[in-house]
């Protein structure tokens, strides 16, 4: 996002993140953060973003990767830390 | 440097009354100027051991608490409070003169001295490692502070932890302890060495009394101590003590929404917080017995880094 700069420590598998832009702080998991580092070098759309999660880590058994990935780019994007890309768009 | 208790109760009334006196605690001057008795008596009472500061010298803070020429001067008196020549408080009844001078102060170290990370906690040091003890008010934190500080640990701040962005150290600001209702006659019997001031009914926290600092506490508010333990405290009648660890990134959330300018403070709010972390485990703390919770607190072992 315009104007974002953003900094995180990591302890035991839990991200703690500042947003700068935003002021607040926020208790993230490994994949929300991966998905915020994937979108912080360049917009990405939903897919390849899922495709980046599989990749990066392995889901439960009969868990929806596409679901996942969802509700985490949701998660974020309630969260000010992400915002939809028109470019990016199906 | 002269302490407070260098000067009699009435050479002190006439300094009050008159340009002040320059009061240090911690890191922090005050002036302050009153002509009101009940400042003066508690200051004398529970403020003895502290520095006293060259007249006119420079003072981070200036409080003055006074009589207004008003009416209210006479019927149902009450003091006001000015902050650097301005009365930005609520007046209160006369007799809460002294808890207001505490309050006051409290408030300019936490509005005011935002060079630091200030947290709305407890803070004690033993054997050179800090417990921070962050809690909301009715969680027995000041009395648990309170045992704590005549038990082996010494008193950095019952109510300010700062902590000083340069090196992660808190910076000690020891003053009296403020009892609040029940605790008042609990810890009477549970300290009964230890003074206290008379307590002071009605006020907006209820029945309040203050208990001095330890000397040892006051003389060594220079010392500076690097944080190795966050606890949250909760008194709950009956239970066991039960200290349950709480995750390095749980305590980091946990302990800034404790903060009063971690805000404020930005990304270097944020780079302090985690370096508290870093050094510091956090876990949660229910006990109902105090002699429980002194026991506990004596077998805390550092955190392994």
């Amino acid at each position: 996002m315009p104007g974002q700069t953003l900094q995180h420590r990591c302890w035991d598998d839990e991200y703690v993140l500042y947003n700068a832009l935003s002021g607040d702080t926020h208790l993230l998991s490994p994949p929300a953060i991966h998905l915020l580092q994937q979108l912080q070098q360049a917009p990405a759309a939903e897919a390849a973003l899922q495709d980046a999660l599989c990749h990066a880590f392995e889901f439960d058994d009969g868990a929806d990767p596409a679901r996942e990935t969802a509700l985490l780019l949701d998660q974020l994007k309630k969260l000010s830390l992400i915002e939809p890309c028109p470019a990016c768009l199906p | 440097m002269p302490s407070l208790s260098s000067l009699s109760r009435r050479e002190l009334g006439a300094q009050l009354a008159g340009d002040g006196i320059w009061l240090q605690t911690g890191r922090f001057v005050a002036r302050l100027q009153s002509a009101v008795p009940g400042v003066a008596d508690g200051l004398h009472l529970l403020y003895g051991d502290y520095p006293l500061r060259d007249s006119q010298g420079f003072a981070d803070f200036h409080l003055r608490l006074e009589r207004p020429k008003n009416l209210r001067r006479w019927f149902r008196p009450q003091v006001h409070m000015r902050y650097d020549g301005q009365a930005d408080f609520l007046p209160l009844p006369y007799g809460h003169a002294f808890p207001m001078f505490e309050w006051g102060l409290n408030w300019c170290v936490s509005s005011r001295a935002n060079r630091y990370l200030i947290i709305h906690a407890a803070v004690l040091e033993r054997d050179g490692h800090a417990v921070v003890l962050p809690a909301p008010p009715g969680s027995g934190k000041s009395t648990l502070t309170a045992a704590l500080a005549y038990h082996g640990w010494r008193l950095l701040s019952d109510e300010l932890t700062l902590i000083n962005p340069e090196d992660g150290h808190v910076l000690p600001c020891p003053r009296p302890i403020s009892l609040k209702n029940a605790s008042i006659g609990l810890m009477r019997g549970f300290l009964p060495q230890a003074v206290m001031s008379p307590p002071v009914h009605n006020t907006e926290k209820g029945t309040v009394a203050h208990l001095k600092a330890p000397a040892d506490s006051v003389l060594r508010a220079h010392e500076t101590v690097p944080p190795a333990w966050v606890i949250f405290p909760k008194w709950q009648a009956d239970a066991p003590p039960t200290l349950t660890p709480l995750t390095r990134a749980q305590t980091f959330i946990q302990l800034a929404e404790n903060a009063f300018n971690y805000d404020l403070l930005g990304a270097r709010g944020f780079d302090t917080m985690a370096a508290v972390i870093d050094g510091a485990q956090g876990y949660q703390f229910t006990y109902s017995r105090l002699d429980d919770a002194l026991d506990v607190f004596a077998r805390l072992a550092p955190p392994a880094l």
